[in-house]
């Protein structure tokens, strides 16, 4: 077993996808561990608090009129004119990676555990030491066009701190609508609609005293963990699908077990859009975005030892923790073949939390038909009476309900 | 799959990028669907954003009949110069917005009733499905005596595109006659009306300029052939009035102008004077009046048992030959070709036949007689002197428990005499059975006097008869008394002393116990009974044969050990099972039939090794609805009822608005464990006795209370907020009499989201005092959404808060 580092750089990160091509930035074996650093692509929201002085994070978001540190950003085209910028922000999150598996081949299962989470302190002159991120109730949200303050609509930036001297929480330092900004290389963002831009504080207005004496408590997770997909050489890196992704779920935190699908060869896991805090549907669009650093471990299951396994007939991103299993069904479980050519622009036309309960229910009794080896009557049986149904997100264009069955069910005595 | 990769289009960037915006840029244009609803608001709230919403199409409230601040919900969708709302809310008056009088009238078309026009040329009845053209300004109102169900269009000359030349003038409202081209564009209307939400941009674009394009021709036409430009208010009174007296005769073969204008008191030339001077004659206007009538019968899936011949009748043609020669004549397609094409888009529309709940006929032949027949007979008396609080101020507790003449089977209701009434700070025990009891008579039923009571049904004798809210006489399925439309045994109701309208009724539920056996074999152990029902939401895909079947699984609850939890004994496939009465039941399809155990092959050995954690909670709590006598107890609404969260168990509370006098609170459908979801359609079903609390809080004291400006059941338990939300929270307020039918047809997860998000942002912003972005920063960072239920009619999601976050608050 060895254990290996991986910090971030503009060579360690790539933005706003997966992708299959990338080159890998770490190759390891099935066993070793790794301690890589992310990033949140929300760290512009507040420079001072989340970039200034952070050699890594400086190096990453580094952009002047002569230089982008990291051009693409997003799935979409890199030859201009743009509308937003190359990648067009088709894809919004910064990912750390990819990491290449040895051996690793289509069919195989990657389990990845997540051994330890820690956010990454700010280094800026006035705040360091301490930790920050943001929170964006954003176009994308659910709430978007059903505003009742107005304007409408608008977008808001709310800035949080978060504490961890004992019981971890975020507090809300203050909040901001969102006012064009303009990119160093000219274009206007009227909303936020590109990743990575620079807010200019002067010109915004910052609301203080806000959420005051509430306290959001810590579920430090990372929002964005999986695999290259094999269909497309660039795949946006916001819809969740069968090799994981933007799940959103806060539960993959430390102490989980992620299983993936491999359906290129190496792999190519990426991580990033660490969160502090996220609920069941992430409804304004995003969590708290906090830069976050984790220890993980690399487990590789090949194809022919799964059978009998709980990994058995794994065709999707599946959840283990101490407590329970979880399966994550999504509008579409696979887009990218479903919706054909242009699946990375439909997707967000077919967002519906019916098709994905659908989809979760399906799974689920797959695994205990599969796995626990229950009659479908005895599947369909324990998922009414034992089985929790939940809201996983609805603001990544594939939305997700994941089914969740505890572990204690099936302790015999 | 060969895919192409996004970044290999070249050439075609921009316009490539374009499409590929995250979702957003479908909704920064003006185009976008937008619906309303008052759950989004506080009490206070409301009416000023219903002003809203009315102002969209040039109207506001009437200053003598405004708004009350009740459910109200518009659908709403606009383009440049028009704008279309579907509006479903309480009775109340509208008017102008505006005193300019330059842009076309406003049309308002009424959905479910008429509704009154009040003008200077007096008062009208506007019937149903007919146009009314209001001015934008001047001194008129329009009244909906009971719901308001309205489409309401508005065009200004923007859509117009310059082509609006020669301003017709309306200084008065116009009521549109039925026929041609109003016709046309009613049905344009409503058509466009029920499908806002899911027309393209394109196709909303398409629709929005036919939509004015019409309306412009019809202005023009009736300014041309207008009583403003020749006969007088009067004149135009009377042709309504007679043209109403056509409409309720035309069934009559004799209906000739001499006998109309004789009733009418003139002459035979001044009725047709009166014709001709909108453009038309009597004896044409007759038979488009019949033809018209007979094509919206021949459409209408409430008509499908009549014959076409008795319809033709009906509107006065004697020979359906000659009918069907007028029809096609008139339609281009003969009465039993449109009617069968008719049928064939309902049935599409509606998908599988769902047989939960009423089917819309039926529902539309209730209407039509009266009523559902007797309530409950043999309903206990008030256990006066015992249990009514007296002049001891202290707290009473009480005991109700349960046999046949203390539940109410399937239903809930406003009419039925309490079982007892308590005073609020009363605590009051409640013995509830599952209604599944019969799926094994012999480890549920037998040697319990009170399951024994409640279900003994003999051919001579059927304790409970009635079960569910459809009619006593079996009319529509032939299933048994009151069709099963509801299946929850519910004992109560309790009156709660001076709870009014207003009032919220908090329910804490103090301890939970299973109800054991009775039967000598098997006594003091304790049995539930889990279904996959015909109404689960796997029924339709099943992997394996037999397809679709039912199966049923018999639990044993083990509660008083270490770890409580329940294990399965034995399960079963349905079989037909004949009741008692005769009636065979082939699917689940009716509450309590005894399982006869020789009739299903019992299959042991299921689930082996499986221990599923206990959650003793009741599924059904509920305060009597307002809206309606008999309201299936299936799908829960803002009134509580099947709320199936099992969240409600020991150490919880249920928040309920009260909404008749009383407040007459149920609980039934007890639940030994339930997963979120409750997918298959039950959960462990298993009798059990509650202990509750009961406080009343009044209207006056609700200010600054959690549970302040209450619109639906909130859950409280030791360390959350729980907010139920649902597809359609008030069901029966927004589909009106249709209710109790469509609510099985249009349920969403979708929508029940839509409705937690609402409720949640309400409560953080009116309870907790935060601003809207406060409020969405929140649920995004801290706010956990689950499913509730996929199988009680009106599906639910839920929304749950820590408490926790809020501990520091002062």
């Amino acid at each position: 077993m060895r254990h290996h580092t991986l910090q971030v750089s503009p060579k360690t990160v790539h933005w706003g996808y997966f992708s299959k091509k990338v080159a890998p930035a770490l190759t390891l074996r099935s066993g070793d561990r790794a301690t890589i650093e992310t990033l949140t692509h929300h760290a512009n929201d507040d420079y001072e608090r989340m970039i200034a002085g952070d050699p890594g994070a400086e190096s990453v978001f580094h952009w002047t009129r002569e230089n982008k540190a990291v051009a693409r950003r997003g799935s979409g085209p890199i030859e201009g004119p743009f509308i937003r910028g190359a990648g067009e922000g088709v894809g919004v999150h910064l990912l750390t990676g990819p990491v290449a598996i040895e051996g690793a081949e289509p069919g195989d299962i990657l389990e990845v555990r997540i051994l330890d989470v820690r956010p990454r302190p700010s280094c800026s002159a006035c705040h360091a030491g301490r930790c920050f991120g943001s929170n964006v109730a954003a176009n994308w949200g659910f709430h978007y066009h059903d505003l009742i303050e107005e304007p409408k609509p608008r977008e808001v930036v709310t800035i949080f701190e978060l504490d961890t001297s004992g019981d971890p929480f975020a507090k809300a330092v203050y909040n901001y609508v969102w006012t064009p900004q303009t990119d160093p290389d000219g274009i206007v963002h009227s909303s936020i609609d590109y990743p990575g831009v620079r807010v200019d504080h002067a010109t915004i207005k910052k609301r203080e005293n806000i959420l005051t004496s509430v306290k959001v408590p810590a579920r430090l997770h990372f929002g964005t963990m999986g695999l290259a997909p094999s269909e497309a050489d660039f795949v946006s890196s916001i819809p969740p699908s069968y090799t994981g992704g933007n799940i959103d779920d806060w539960r993959i935190g430390k102490g989980a077990r992620m299983y993936y699908p491999v359906a290129v060869p190496g792999a190519y896991f990426s991580v990033g859009d660490p969160h502090a805090a996220q609920g069941d549907s992430e409804l304004g669009g995003t969590a708290i975005e906090t830069s976050l650093t984790g220890d993980f471990e690399f487990i590789l299951h090949k194809k022919a030892d799964l059978a009998g396994t709980s990994l058995e007939g794994l065709s999707h991103p599946m959840l283990e923790t101490d407590q329970a299993w979880s399966v994550y069904g999504f509008t579409y479980p696979n887009y990218l073949a479903e919706l054909g050519a242009d699946a990375q622009t439909e997707i967000a036309n077919h967002s519906s939390l019916d098709r994905a309960m659908r989809d979760a229910f399906r799974k689920l009794r797959r695994f205990l038909m599969t796995v626990h080896r229950l009659s479908e009557d005895e599947a369909i049986s324990l998922m009414s009476v034992g089985a929790d149904f939940g809201v996983t997100q609805v603001v990544d264009a594939n939305w997700g309900v994941h089914g969740t069955i505890r572990k204690n069910i099936f302790r015999c005595d | 799959m060969e895919l192409r990769p996004v970044a290999a289009a070249k050439g075609e960037g921009a316009c490539m990028a374009q499409r590929l915006l995250r979702s957003s840029s479908t909704w920064v244009d003006a185009m976008s669907f937008r619906p309303f609803t008052s759950e989004s608001y506080a009490q206070g709230d409301r009416p000023e954003a219903w002003r809203d919403v009315l102002a969209a199409v040039g109207l506001q409230p009437a200053t003598s009949n405004p708004f009350y601040d009740g459910h109200a919900t518009a659908s709403h969708r606009q383009a440049p110069g028009v704008a279309l709302t579907r509006i479903a809310a309480g009775a109340q008056g509208i008017g102008p917005a505006s005193q300019a009088n330059g842009d076309l009238p406003i049309a308002l078309m009424p959905i479910e009733d008429g509704v009154v026009l009040r003008s200077g040329a007096g008062h009208r009845i506007v019937p149903v499905g007919h146009l009314v053209l209001l001015p934008r300004g001047g001194d008129w109102n329009i009244v909906f005596q009971r719901d308001m169900r309205a489409i309401v269009l508005s065009v200004t000359s923007e859509a117009l595109h310059g082509r609006f030349s020669g301003k017709p003038r309306f200084s008065e409202p116009r009521v549109v006659a039925s026929g041609g081209l109003a016709d046309v564009f009613a049905r344009l209307l409503d058509a466009t009306a029920r499908t806002l939400d899911t027309l393209g941009d394109g196709e909303w674009t398409a629709v929005a300029q036919s939509l004015s394009d019409l309306l412009l021709t019809l202005v023009h036409q009736l300014a041309t052939s207008s009583p403003d430009a020749g006969s007088s208010a009067t004149q135009a009174a009377l042709l309504h009035r007679i043209c109403q007296t056509i409409e309720r005769r035309l069934d009559d073969p004799a209906l000739v102008p001499a006998r109309v204008a004789q009733a009418e008191g003139i002459s035979e030339r001044y009725l047709q004077k009166l014709f001709e001077a909108v453009g038309d004659n009597f004896t044409h206007y007759i038979r488009e009046r019949r033809l018209q009538r007979a094509w919206a019968d021949l459409s209408s899936p409430a008509e499908a048992h009549r014959s076409i011949s008795d319809i033709a009748y009906a509107y006065g043609f004697g020979d359906s030959a000659h009918f069907s020669r007028a029809f096609r004549h008139r339609f281009g397609l003969s009465p039993r070709e449109f009617r069968q094409q008719e049928a064939e888009r309902s049935t599409a529309q509606h998908g599988v036949a769902g047989q939960r709940g009423w089917p819309q006929e039926a529902l539309a032949q209730l209407r039509v007689h009266h009523g559902l027949g007797d309530i409950r007979t043999g309903a206990a008396r008030l256990d006066g002197e015992t249990n009514l609080p007296d002049m001891a101020a202290g707290r009473k507790h009480h005991h109700l428990p349960v046999e046949a003449a203390r539940v109410h089977w399937g239903y809930f209701s406003r009419s039925l005499p309490p079982q007892i009434e308590i005073a609020s700070g009363d605590t009051i025990t409640i013995e509830t059975l599952t209604q599944h009891a019969s799926d094994d008579p012999e480890l549920m039923i037998d040697g319990d006097a009170g399951a024994e009571s409640v279900f003994g049904w003999t051919r001579e004798q059927k304790n409970v008869d009635r079960r569910g809210a459809g009619p006593m006489d079996a009319s529509v399925y032939g299933r048994g008394a009151g069709e099963g439309f509801g299946v929850h045994i519910c004992t109560g109701p309790v009156a709660v002393k001076d709870a009014q309208p207003g009032d919220v009724l908090e329910v804490r539920i103090l301890d939970i116990v299973p109800r054991p056996s009775r039967n000598a074999r098997v006594a003091g152990r304790v049995f539930g009974s889990s279904v996959a029902a015909w109404w689960g939401y796997h029924y339709d895909e099943f992997l394996a044969g037999p397809k679709p079947r039912e199966a049923v699984t018999i639990y044993e609850i083990f509660d008083d050990v270490a770890t409580p939890h329940a294990r399965a004994v034995y399960s079963y496939r349905w079989e037909p099972q004949t009741d008692p009465s005769g009636v065979v039941h082939t699917t689940y399809d009716y509450p309590g039939v005894p399982v006869r155990p020789d009739s299903v092959k019992r299959r042991h050995a299921v689930l082996d090794g499986i221990r599923i954690p206990l959650r003793p909670h009741f599924g059904v709590i509920a305060v009597a609805p307002r809206e309606v006598d008999f309201v299936d107890s299936v799908p829960p609404s803002y009134f509580g009822g099947n709320l199936d969260n099992w969240r409600l168990g020991k150490g919880a509370a249920v928040y309920l608005p009260v909404s008749v006098p009383g407040a007459l609170l149920s609980v039934g459908d007890p639940h030994a464990a339930q997963g979120d979801g409750e997918l298959s359609g039950t959960a462990i079903e298993c009798s059990m006795t509650g202990t509750f609390e009961v406080i009343l809080h009044k209207k006056a004291d609700l200010p600054g209370q959690p549970f302040a400006d209450l619109s639906y059941p909130l859950i409280e338990t030791e360390t959350d907020w729980v907010l139920t939300g649902f597809s359609h929270p008030n069901y029966l307020a927004e589909f009106g009499a249709q209710g109790q039918s469509e609510v099985y047809a249009k349920s969403s997860l979708d929508l029940a989201m839509k409705d937690a998000f609402r409720k949640m942002r309400r409560f953080l912003m009116n309870v907790k005092g935060l601003s809207e972005d406060e409020a969405i920063a929140l649920m995004s960072a801290a706010v956990d959404f689950g499913v509730t239920q996929v199988v009680d009619g009106n599906w639910g999601v839920h929304a749950i808060i820590s408490k926790r976050l809020f501990q520091d608050a002062p």
